[in-house]
């Protein structure tokens, strides 16, 4: 057996097409592998992906699905980027959500006398909000306790998604409708009447919701905001060196709370427009399935972090979940979008390492035995030059 | 019943005329080193004078590009550590490789037990660690968990994995650093018994007294060269002094160097402070600092100087004493230092000075950027950057291109460019010439005396004594975070700096 | 003397083992995991697979029922191990970030990935389990009071999950490699300059971490539920994942954790069948998360994580260059 050593290796140079390649690279082979995932469940990797993209976009009412499976991870996936970025590890986007839905359809009902763009903005605000206050606990613990953010904001997820269920399910709660005789066996919220409707956009045959156009917007100020703004500047260094960041004076603390507040707005405002734009009642099994708060942490991993490729991996996972729905059938049942999403990330995962460092396989010399009688200046430089070993060796 | 014929033992460790380089600097230049099974042999120098890289060599984790290292007179050949330790050669870094929460007797089983089977009884090892602690004179419970433990203590653990994996031959790196006086004791009552029972120990070491108190022979290294070996007990401080820094100082300092009339820009009253361990490592510091003038500060690494570089930039607490930068009295917060006029150019460049993955632009603005307002003006960054770049002779591709990228000396041209080009009154640079080529040198040298002869304050902290030599208007030493002595530097000499260095105090 | 109130606490009790045995199984993998240093979220993702092959296997496969269902808890546990490998790649050779490894393997696994899509394929939804674990009677002594139900009258896979609680104490407070483990999740680099394999040591118990959690994944389609319903184990994988933190990554705690958490499960079920509804479902589901967190804040605090702790290298990833 020929000793190889096959190790990674730090690039000498790092060009700016290596960050274009690279994840290109990476979709590339997750295609490829998809392909062969739907050979053997006995299907045309071509004629899938045509049937994916027809589903998702020149279908008649395809393109407005899409924008629906969109728009919530969207916001999700702004909500993990963003947090993300500063190495605070948001995973509460699905309990922010359901905070904010839960929030959002209150003040909806409560408010359903008063004219229907006071109604909007309350539902936003309430959002917004909700969503704030249930990751403002995972940011305090860790900022004051060192609590770790993972695993507390994780466990909120399922409290909230409890909160949720016994609103709707087990209690006689303000949320819940009493009134119609098939709920009152089948427990169902109440339904916001028309004042708590968001409004849309119609272009051209295909419906904008507002919420997607908000999302859009919350993007861009994001990413502004990054790239602009005092506040984007620090979370810039504290996310890519905190020894750097005390070493300027920033205070890490205020910080880390502040980003989860934020964060935890954005998603609770996606829960606002799950209520809003689409369901129009609080759906506690309907959010549970979708499962948007983990699927946003999909988009924002291949989004790289950026709020402006959040809207394009966004869309990207919301024509995947679309296609899924609108392809499901004997012949592609709905467990082949997860699978197809896995691999995706996956090969877009396991190739990051690849923009930083690249492989280099050396023929190792075996060790030596010790005390060999060697004499001084026997060492050949040939000899040496070919193995590796020992730290310092330059190569 | 000595043979006519009979040769004295070979040594238990040698190194033949080892060369070891790095880079175009040569660590080791034809270094001839012997140890004796039985004896305690220490190893002195300044920095940078090729011990650790010698003891490196000697340990497997170098090898050496010319000569060889023999063990009990036979040449071997050692790729890694391991082979060292099959050799018997082990080694106490300076920094412990010790899990925390484990207890002692698991970290010395870690990685190697006697009994080479899968079961490990814990109590069985602890009595076998304090059979051998018992006879090697070190005091530890076997069963205590490292964070437990005092860092003397955490020492003697370092110390019982080599013995007990039948360590031969013990080279320690420096090992009173972070004692306390009683420990001291100990550790050498621990070697003395440990060459009695006729291993070979060495030990790295700058400080003449306890050289002279504890050592049978001493072997001085300077420049990466064997200056040479002596017995304790036929030399003295002064002579060791001598050939640890000797000589000929050709040159004469800063042109036009004298004591400067300028406002105090920073100043010290009694300044204490303990390290990350829990020691103290500032002791009673007072100096000030004026406009326009360089203080060196020399001493060996390891003496308290990264903590006082810490306690003046903010980012150590002090736990006795004041500290006041530009008139104003600091409380600890390095914003405060930053806003009160301080630049600091860290030891570490990349990782604190600099985040590596941010652009040049960026990295120039990491501590002024409070003062544009809530928006950053990212193209005026940009041209800013530019003209640093152009001005200060960067070598970069731009100003967007990333930290990470640049070079030693380009990046620490970058660092002093930032600090300078944010109107600092005073300027406290840490080792700011290490690992730069002659040109980044020469370069940086060339910015710190500019920034004094306009009117900056500058604190030179600095292992490279030629280098204090030649930028300095006064010269501090620090020895155990004390200052043993404030000399002008046309009072200074050499010797007298290398004897204040190494623990004598100001005569 | 058997009464109501003599009935409910021992019902109480033989359904904290019945639900927590998934639970301890699915800890015990995830704890070896962590304690290596790798924190892998994907645990409901391999407990699905593991249900789903498993029950796919006793399906399919002819023979006496105690072999099929030995294939079948053996396949299961492949089935994890295959999941986890996708993993340990991922964050240990190719150095991803284990949280999103971690969430994407419970996407790619889970209840709209590959169990599901195994599930309609092998059209397991619409058939009824052939093979079922049932209690065994243990030295025939499942009738003594009190004691009889709850330790002689479990199914083989609760004997298996104490025995395996016993080798875990073993391994890790008696075994060489146990300290070594010990030791990787603590201080890699420490553990590394002594000469322990890291990276070879997290494979194997991350792997091990997969192995585990099929295992208890194939406990819901053989034991609990004995059919197949897409995504049955309903969050059971994130509440093991709890577990182990909650039980300061220690098998005997881990034990006592995963019966008080399925205690906690079965109460809600046993108090609405009792009409007992003052306290809502919800609430008891809900518990287990909120007793971890605040174990998590009390572990946090000072002092006490030091005793307490999370193995301190969990979830960064090891190179020796930057190490």
């Amino acid at each position: 057996m020929i000793p190889l050593s096959v190790r990674f290796e730090p690039r000498e140079r790092l060009s700016r097409w290596i960050n274009i390649w690279v994840p290109a690279a990476a979709v590339l082979l997750a295609l490829v592998v998809a392909g062969f995932v739907l050979l053997a469940s006995g299907n045309n990797p071509i004629t899938t992906y045509r049937q994916i993209v027809e589903a998702a976009f020149t279908q008649p009412g395809a393109f407005t699905q899409t924008l629906v499976s969109t728009t919530p991870l969207l916001f999700t996936g702004l909500a993990a980027a963003i947090a993300f970025r500063m190495r605070v590890w948001n995973i509460g986007a699905e309990g922010q959500l359901y905070a904010g839905s839960i929030a959002a359809a209150g003040v909806g009902l409560y408010l359903q006398h008063l004219p229907a763009p006071v109604v909007v903005i309350a539902m936003m605000a309430s959002g917004a909000i909700a969503g704030s206050l249930w990751a403002a606990i995972p940011g305090a613990l860790r900022a004051y306790f060192n609590t770790n953010e993972i695993l507390t904001s994780l466990f909120l997820n399922y409290i909230a998604d409890f909160l949720m269920y016994y609103l709707i399910f087990d209690s006689t709660s303000f949320w819940r409708d009493l009134t119609s005789a098939s709920a009152r066996v089948f427990p169902q919220g109440k339904y916001l009447p028309a004042s708590g409707n968001w409004p849309a956009l119609t272009l051209s045959s295909v419906v904008v919701p507002l919420g997607l156009v908000i999302a859009v917007v919350l993007a861009g100020l994001l990413w502004g905001t990054i790239r602009g703004t005092r506040y984007g500047f620090e979370m810039r260094v504290m996310g890519d060196a905190p020894r750097a960041a005390k070493h300027a004076g920033m205070n890490i603390r205020r910080k880390i709370v502040s980003i989860m507040l934020l964060s935890g707005a954005v998603a609770g405002l996606g829960g606002a427009s799950q209520v809003g734009d689409f369901r129009h009642v609080l759906d506690p099994r309907g959010l549970e399935q979708a499962q948007f708060g983990y699927t946003g942490i999909v988009v924002a991993a291949l989004a790289r972090y950026n709020p402006i490729s959040a809207i394009v991996a966004a869309l990207g996972i919301g024509v995947l979940t679309n296609a899924g729905l609108a392809l499901q059938g004997p012949n592609f049942p709905i467990g082949l979008t997860g699978t197809m999403e896995g691999i995706l990330l996956f090969c877009v995962l396991g190739s990051e390492i690849f923009a930083r460092y690249h492989i280099r396989i050396h023929r190792t010399v075996p060790v030596a035995a010790l005390h060999t009688e060697a004499t001084p200046g026997s060492d050949a430089p040939g000899a040496e030059l070919a193995a590796v070993g020992g730290r310092e060796q330059a190569s | 019943m000595t043979d006519a014929t009979s040769e004295p033992p070979s040594p238990a460790l040698a190194a033949r005329s080892v060369t070891k380089r790095f880079r175009g600097v040569v660590a080791n230049d034809r270094v001839d080193f012997e140890v004796a099974a039985g004896e305690v042999h220490a190893l002195l120098g300044e920095n940078g004078a090729g011990k650790t890289t010698l003891c490196n060599v000697l340990t497997g984790l170098y090898r050496p590009e010319e000569g060889y290292v023999e063990v009990a007179g036979r040449p071997v050949r050692m790729h890694s550590p391991h082979d060292a330790h099959e050799a018997g050669i082990f080694m106490v870094h300076q920094q412990f490789r010790l899990v925390q929460s484990l207890s002692v007797a698991e970290n010395v089983v870690l990685g190697w037990s006697r009994r080479r089977g899968t079961w490990f009884a814990p109590r069985k090892v602890e009595h076998e660690i304090a059979a051998l602690a018992e006879q090697y004179r070190i005091d530890v419970a076997p069963r205590a968990k490292i964070w437990q433990l005092s860092v003397g203590e955490q020492q003697r653990v370092e110390i019982l994995k080599a013995i007990y994996r039948g360590a031969r031959i013990l080279i320690m790196d420096e090992p009173t650093a972070v004692l306390t006086p009683q420990e001291v004791d100990q550790l050498v009552a621990t070697l003395r018994a440990m060459a009695a029972a006729g291993a070979a120990v060495v030990f790295i070491s700058h400080k003449l007294p306890e050289v002279m108190a504890v050592s049978d022979r001493v072997t001085v290294l300077r420049a990466g060269r064997t200056i040479g070996t002596v017995d304790t007990a036929t030399t003295s401080t002064g002579a060791l002094a001598h050939m640890m820094v000797g000589r000929d100082v050709v040159f004469e300092g800063r042109a036009g160097s004298h004591r400067v009339d300028g406002e105090v820009v920073l100043q010290l009253e009694d300044v204490s402070a303990t390290s990350d361990m829990g020691t103290p490592a500032v002791v009673d510091v007072g100096l000030d600092v004026r406009a326009g003038e360089i203080l060196g500060i020399a001493g060996v690494a390891g003496n308290g100087q990264r903590e006082l570089a810490e306690v003046i930039a903010g980012e150590r607490p002090v736990t006795d004493g004041t500290v006041t930068i530009g008139g104003k009295r600091q409380h600890g917060k390095p914003w405060e230092a930053i806003d009160s006029g301080l630049g600091y150019v860290p030891e570490d460049r990349m990782g604190v000075g600099v985040a590596p993955g941010l652009s040049i632009a960026d990295n120039l603005r990491l501590k002024s950027y409070r003062r544009n307002g809530r928006i950053m003006h990212n193209k005026k960054a940009v041209a800013d950057a530019e003209e640093v770049i152009r001005s200060f002779d960067i070598v970069a591709r731009g100003p967007r291109t990333l930290a990470r990228e640049l070079s030693g000396g380009n990046l620490q041209k970058l660092i002093v460019a930032r600090e300078l080009s944010s109107g600092a009154k005073v300027l406290v640079v840490s080792s700011p010439t290490r690992g730069l080529d002659v040109g980044a040198t020469e370069s940086v040298r060339k910015l710190l005396v500019e920034s004094a002869s306009r009117g900056v304050g500058v604190v030179l902290i600095s292992e490279d004594l030629d280098e204090i030599f030649e930028l300095a208007d006064r010269i501090a030493v620090l020895y155990r975070g004390r200052v043993t002595g404030i000399v002008d530097r046309q009072d200074a000499d050499v010797d007298r700096i290398g004897l204040l260095m190494a623990g004598e105090s100001a005569a | 003397m058997t009464g109501v109130n003599d009935n409910l606490a021992i019902s109480i009790i033989v359904s904290a083992i019945l639900y927590g045995t998934p639970l301890l199984f699915a800890g015990l993998g995830e704890l070896f995991a962590e304690r290596s240093g790798i924190l892998n979220l994907g645990v409901e993702g391999m407990m699905l697979m593991g249900a789903v092959t498993a029950f796919w296997v006793s399906q399919k496969m002819d023979g006496p029922s105690w072999l099929v269902l030995l294939v079948a808890v053996v396949a299961g546990a492949a089935a994890g191990v295959v999941m986890s490998l996708i993993h340990a790649f991922v964050t240990i050779t190719l150095r991803a970030n284990q949280i999103v490894s971690g969430l994407t393997l419970t996407i790619f696994a889970g209840v709209v990935g590959l169990s599901s899509y195994l599930g309609v394929v092998a059209n397991l939804g619409a058939q009824a389990g052939r093979h079922r674990f049932s209690d065994l009677n243990v030295f025939g002594l499942q009738n003594t009071p009190v004691l009889g139900p709850i330790l002689f009258h479990e199914s083989p896979l609760v004997y298996v999950s104490w025995l395996f609680v016993i080798l875990s104490l073993l391994y890790l407070y008696r075994t060489r490699p146990g300290l070594y483990l010990r030791a990787v999740g603590e201080s890699p680099q420490a553990a590394d300059a002594m000469g322990v394999n890291v990276t070879r040591y997290r494979y194997v118990h991350t792997l091990l971490g997969g192995a585990l959690a099929g295992v208890g994944g194939a406990m819901f389609t053989l034991q609990i539920a004995t059919n197949w319903i897409n995504g049955l184990t309903a969050g059971a994988g994130w509440i093991a994942i709890a577990l182990v933190i909650f039980a300061f990554w220690r098998p005997e705690l881990l034990m006592l954790g995963a019966y008080l958490f399925g205690a906690s499960l079965g109460l809600g079920y046993d108090l609405q069948a009792r009409g007992i509804t003052a306290i809502p479902t919800e609430f008891w589901s809900a518990l287990p998360f909120l007793l971890t967190i605040v174990a998590l804040v009390l572990a946090s605090v000072g002092s006490v994580r030091r005793r307490l702790g999370a193995p301190a290298a969990l979830g960064v990833p090891y190179a020796r260059e930057e190490g």
